[in-house]
This record gives C-alpha cells, sequence and structure tokens, in this order.
C-alpha cells in the first residue's frame, strides 16, 4: 500500500540487456515486484531493436498488472519508429545524464522527458512526431478511461492513498528540499494539494485527484517530491536502480534472426480453411484490445485433453502437452514445451501472438489464421536442455510465421 | 476355408472389448489397404478423449474439426473429414481429444454413417475399449463387425462378451474375427493358443491372423501405417485382410516360416542355446 502512493512513475532500467530475449526476462521480473504495479512505467532500453509485437507484448504484459508503459528511452533507431507507430512516447536521454541521476530524480526525469517530448513534438514540424503526438493523446484518453475503472474497484485503497498523502505532504513543509529548482514550486504546490487533499476527502474524488496528477505536470512533480521524503523507500529503490544501472551501447546492435518455417498448404484446406468463421464481434482496434485484456497466469503443466479458454491474454508457466488446447483473445506465452494447440486472438485480433520457449506445436492459429508443425518434424519427444531458443509466432502477410528470437 | 461374402458393404466397426490388442493399428493399416487398392475409404475415430487414430495415420497436425464439432454442427461434414498425406482416396473423422464419450450418440453417429455410406466405398469405424456407452455408440451404424483379438485367455474371454453384445444388437449382419500378435515360435512350443483354438473357443471365423512384428512399433511411432512397408509380414497379413474384405478369396499367410536367411540362423543359433543349456 506504501508502495502505491509513492509515486505515479517508475523507471525501468532494462540498459543492460542486449537482446529482446534478455530484456523480456528482465522486465517479467521486474514486473513482479508489488512497487510497480499501478504505474506509469518508464523504460530505459539499451541498443535492443523491438520490432512491433515485441513491443506491443511489452506493453500488454504492463498493461497486465495494472501499468501503463508511458515513456520509452531506446538507443536503437527502429525500437524509436515502432514506438512511435504504437504511440508510445520515446525521449532521447544521452548516457552521462543517465548514470548520474539518483533514483529519485530519475523519477523527476522521467516526467520531464515527457514534457520535453510533448513540447518537441507539438513545436517540430516532423510529422512522424507530430503523429506520435497524436497517438500519445489518444492513449492518454484510454489510460484514463481505464484507470476510471480500476480506481473504481479500488475504492478503499484510494482512501488509504488519501490518507498518506496528506501526511507526506505535510513532511514536505517541515523539510527542505535539495533540489533548488523545484524547491518553491513543490512547497507551494505541496500545501495547494493538502487543501485538496482536505476537501476530497472521499474516494470519488481521489480518482479525480488521480486523473489530475497523470495529466498534469505540475501536479506529477509535485507527487515524486513526496517520494522524496520516503527515504525507506527510496533507499529499496536505489538499491535496485544500481543493480540494474548499466552502460548504455557497450554492444553492437542486436540483429534478430528470422528463422521462418513456412509450409504450403493443400488446395483443398485451404479452401476449408476459408470456411473458418470468425465471430462477428471482431474487434477493430487490435492494439488497444490487446494491451487492454487482462492477463491470466497458470501454473501447471498442461496435459492432453485438458482445455483452457481466456477472454484475455494467457501466461502459463509450464508444458503443454500434446492433445490439449490453449485459446485466449489476446497473446498466449508459453513458459515451457508448447506441444498442444494454441489460438491467440480467438476473437479475431490480428495483432495476438504465440510465444513459447520451445515451439512444437501441433497446430497453430492466430485470429483466422491456421498453421500446422511440418510433418518433417514427427519428433516422437522433445529433450528438454538449457538452451532452449525462445521463439514466437505471429501473422506476417495473412500468413503465420514463427520467428526464432536468437541473440 | 471360410467362403467370404461377396463384397462387405457398408459400414464396418472395428472392436475388441479389451484394451490394446490392435483396434486402432488394425483400423488404420486396413483402412489404408483399401484405400491404396483404389477403394474410397473415410476412418471414424470414435473413441472421444482418448484419440489415437490421428496419431497412426500421422495427420495429428492437420485436424481442425472433430466428430464431436460435426455432431454439435460448428462445421459441416465434409469440413471435418482430414485426407491423408499420401493416399486421396482416404479420410480420416477424428475423435475430439478434449471431450468425452458422452458427447455422441448412437443416433448421431448412425446419422454420420449413413451419409458418408453414400459417399465412400467404406467406411471404418474404430471403437473404444470397452463396452459401455462408447462401444454402443460406435457399433450403432455398423452393418459389419471385425473383432480383434490376441491369443491370450484375457483377450479371448473379452472378445466372447463382445461377440454376444454384437449378435444381441441390431443392424450388425455379420461379424469376423482377427487374430492379431500370434507367435508362431510359442504356439509350436505349446505357450500360447492356437489360432485354431481362439477359432474353437470363439465359435467364429476368422478374417485375418496377424503375426507379431516389432515393425508395427516403429510405424506407430513416425505415423505411417505397417502395409506401406513391403518386407513386413504384418503389413502383407493386413493387405490380405482388406482384400478379403473386398470379396477376393485369398489364401491365409503361412506365418510359421521364418523369413530370410538370418533369421533361420538367429533360429538354429537359439536352438544350439537351448540345447546347451539342457
Amino acid at each position: 500500500m506504501q508502495q502505491f502512493l509513492d509515486d505515479n512513475i517508475y523507471v525501468m532500467d532494462l540498459g543492460n540487456s542486449n537482446t529482446t530475449a534478455d530484456v523480456i526476462f528482465e522486465l517479467s521480473s521486474l514486473l513482479e515486484k508489488d512497487e510497480v504495479k499501478n504505474k506509469k512505467i518508464c523504460l530505459k532500453l539499451g541498443d535492443v531493436n523491438l520490432n512491433q509485437a515485441q513491443l506491443l507484448s511489452i506493453k500488454s504484459l504492463i498493461s497486465g498488472i495494472n501499468s501503463i508503459l508511458s515513456c520509452i528511452d531506446t538507443k536503437s533507431v527502429e525500437t524509436e519508429k515502432v514506438a512511435l507507430s504504437l504511440g508510445i512516447i520515446v525521449s532521447n536521454i544521452s548516457a552521462e545524464n543517465t548514470l548520474e541521476v539518483t533514483p529519485a530524480d530519475t523519477y523527476k526525469m522521467a516526467d520531464e522527458i515527457k514534457k520535453e517530448t510533448v513540447e518537441n513534438t507539438t513545436e517540430s514540424n516532423q510529422p512522424e512526431l507530430s503523429d506520435s503526438a497524436y497517438d500519445s493523446t489518444q492513449n492518454d484518453e484510454y489510460y484514463n478511461i481505464v484507470e476510471e475503472s480500476e480506481e473504481q474497484t479500488q475504492e478503499t485503497e484510494q482512501q488509504q492513498v488519501i490518507e498518506q498523502a496528506d501526511i507526506q505532504s505535510e513532511n514536505i513543509e517541515n523539510n527542505e528540499l535539495t533540489d533548488k529548482n523545484s524547491e518553491i514550486n513543490s512547497t507551494s504546490e505541496a500545501s495547494e494539494t493538502n487543501e485538496a487533499n482536505e476537501e476530497n476527502s472521499e474516494a470519488k474524488t481521489a480518482v479525480n485527484e488521480f486523473e489530475n496528477l497523470e495529466i498534469d505536470n505540475n501536479s506529477s512533480e509535485n507527487q515524486i517530491q513526496i517520494s522524496e521524503n520516503k527515504t525507506n523507500e527510496i533507499t529499496k529503490k536505489a538499491e535496485v536502480e544500481d543493480e540494474l544501472e548499466v552502460i548504455f551501447g557497450k554492444n553492437p546492435a542486436e540483429t534478430s534472426i528470422f528463422n521462418s518455417e513456412k509450409e504450403s498448404v493443400y488446395e483443398e484446406e485451404t479452401e476449408e480453411l476459408a470456411d473458418i468463421v470468425v465471430p462477428e464481434q471482431a474487434f477493430t482496434k487490435e492494439d488497444i484490445e490487446l494491451e487492454g485484456f487482462p492477463t491470466k497466469y497458470i501454473k501447471q503443466t498442461m496435459r492432453s485433453g485438458q482445455v483452457i479458454n481466456y477472454e484475455g491474454n494467457l501466461v502459463i508457466i509450464g508444458d503443454c502437452h500434446p492433445g490439449c488446447e490453449i485459446t485466449a483473445f489476446g497473446d498466449i506465452t508459453v513458459w515451457g514445451v508448447l506441444s498442444g494447440i494454441a489460438h491467440a486472438g480467438s476473437a479475431g485480433n490480428q495483432k495476438a501472438a504465440v510465444r513459447a520457449l520451445k515451439m512444437n506445436a501441433i497446430q497453430l492459429r492466430i485470429a483466422n489464421c491456421y498453421s500446422r508443425r511440418p510433418d518433417s518434424l514427427n519428433s516422437v519427444y522433445i529433450e528438454k536442455t538449457n538452451s532452449f531458443t525462445p521463439e514466437e509466432a505471429r501473422i506476417v502477410n495473412g500468413e503465420i510465421v514463427v520467428f526464432k528470437m536468437n541473440d | 476355408m471360410i467362403k467370404e461374402r461377396i463384397r462387405w458393404q457398408g459400414v464396418i466397426v472395428i472392436t475388441s472389448g479389451k484394451g490394446g490388442v490392435g483396434k486402432t493399428t488394425t483400423t488404420a493399416n486396413i483402412g489404408s489397404a483399401l484405400a491404396k487398392n483404389g477403394h474410397s475409404v473415410v476412418l471414424i475415430d470414435t473413441d472421444i478423449g482418448l484419440r489415437n487414430l490421428d496419431l497412426l495415420l500421422g495427420l495429428e497436425n492437420r485436424i481442425v474439426y472433430t466428430l464431436v464439432d460435426v455432431v454439435e454442427e460448428r462445421c459441416k461434414l465434409k469440413q471435418a473429414l482430414v485426407k491423408d498425406k499420401k493416399n486421396p482416396n482416404l479420410c480420416l473423422l477424428a475423435a475430439a481429444q478434449t471431450r468425452d464419450k458422452s458427447s455422441v450418440t448412437a443416433e448421431q453417429l448412425k446419422k454420420i454413417t449413413e451419409k458418408l455410406k453414400k459417399d465412400y466405398d467404406f467406411v471404418i469405424v474404430d471403437c473404444p475399449a470397452g463396452i459401455e456407452q462408447g462401444f454402443q455408440t460406435a457399433i450403432a451404424g455398423a452393418s459389419e463387425a471385425i473383432v480383434v483379438t490376441t491369443p491370450e485367455m484375457s483377450a479371448v474371454r473379452d472378445a466372447d462378451r463382445i461377440i454376444g453384445l454384437l449378435e444381441a444388437a441390431e443392424g450388425i449382419e455379420s461379424y469376423k474375427l482377427l487374430i492379431n500378435r500370434v507367435r508362431p515360435n510359442m504356439i509350436k512350443s505349446n505357450d500360447m493358443m492356437s489360432v485354431e483354438d481362439v477359432e474353437n473357443i470363439l465359435s467364429c471365423g476368422k478374417i485375418g491372423v496377424i503375426p507379431e512384428d516389432t515393425g508395427i512399433i516403429t510405424s506407430t511411432n513416425r505415423g505411417e501405417p505397417i502395409i506401406n512397408n513391403e518386407k513386413s509380414l504384418a503389413g502383407k497379413a493386413y493387405i490380405n485382410v482388406a482384400r478379403r474384405i473386398n470379396g477376393e478369396e485369398v489364401p491365409f499367410l503361412d506365418i510359421d516360416e521364418p523369413k530370410g536367411f538370418v533369421e533361420r540362423i538367429k533360429k538354429f543359433l537359439s536352438g544350439l542355446k537351448q540345447q546347451g543349456k539342457e
């Protein structure tokens, strides 16, 4: 609970991960912590090239814990492009700055980045950037909608948050702030919020307050100052940050090798495939759908005959044996060997993907596409080794293609 | 010698009562052999929840719709038929793996077999083990039955029970015995019931005798019916069964004789070994 009120923005430093697999691994371990829940997350990526599907899945992973991917710091041009196309704000922080910042400053910096990018996008004439600004505003609207619904369910939490926020703001007045620039602003604003909090003691008004914090840069800055006083948590976070802090740009850009395993389908079968009917309620805003879906974690071995049908993203921690069927509206991620039938985006979402440490699926279905395991791969069993190459299947030009996430 | 009918008509159910005697292997091989001879064949797996026929044919990765989908009208019958990789005459209607036997009733299967009978020369139904609902469903649409048994007392007992149920069932016009996993060597040394013994115990005519063959295991794992292996004696025996179903008169294979030079030497050596022990 204390961590919840801490502040709205959390910086994740993934600069030490040089491959997509590393990034996802780091991310998944970071996302397990409580302190990243219900936050706006700022991702620091190094030289890693992420494609659209990967970034989308990261986004959906983050939204799975009720947080929002607000901005990205990357050195890769490709990732930047993809992020812009997805409406994620991209910021450029020089390597020196990022190395020297203290944890408290990083939170603030994340916010400044946001400011800067918004300013840049509005001022500049480049079409790409203006597009991104447009997208980001759209996304903000969307996030607000999401948060509303979340916060309605967490009314009791909000109340506690406000009580604690009051105490925090009082502390601010008592203590001297180190940051010269924000000193005056933060104290005055702290008193403002103090008043605001006294007025808005009910949970419903807290919802509004939180929305304001998100949209209004000043108020969120204030939130950061609050966090400065919470020395205990800062030290905790500082440890984490120190662990994660690694120099950017040491390794060359990662090149993902695409080992597409395609197989031609019989004519008769294509006829049959044409008959697979996607339900009428097929979604159109696919990106938004994917990140808006809830995520379900399943920790078990899926055996023959077992069926999982979920209206959201599925993460299965364990193997999926032949004969099992996994169906999800969103992505399917299998932390193990996938040998059964997997159907991602079963409501018609073309952007959905299937991921597995070892892709041995008898059939893969994504939205209305279908692919089967090549007959040449008729192995009786998969030998378990320590060196799996994670694979991802998604639709490319109307065909399901399996990509190996190589180093 | 048993006189066959001119030609088996309609729907053939392959059943046994006891599990593990080779129903599914028999279904896959007879179906493939008939298709290889130019007949159009459709195989129906009624072992819902424990399907294996698709594995034996190597069609596991092609199944989109199943028998249950057809019954519950989620797809057309034609959509659910999976064509064989090698032989376009052969089709498979697979069972659902994620459901149970109660998903399909006898009447529903009967409707399906009647539809298929019009379009295909042979409809072969793979029956689940046991005598419960699954068995009753599988035999519902059938007019002929092949009872698979092995020369073991338990399998023969179960076959006897099954024959009793088949005689009581409506619609089954004729039934024949198929004796599987026969080991001539053990019969010679009186360790195993002979084919004639089984026939006498069950008082039922046989349609084929299949010798034990380790090649069955490899063919199952590879997903290729053993009839495609020309060297295999079991494959030849299955081809002969298919020809008898088609009305041809084929003499039974002499499974006693060791096949090749190597085997003869092996036999000779094993004989020497036994003599040495004595």
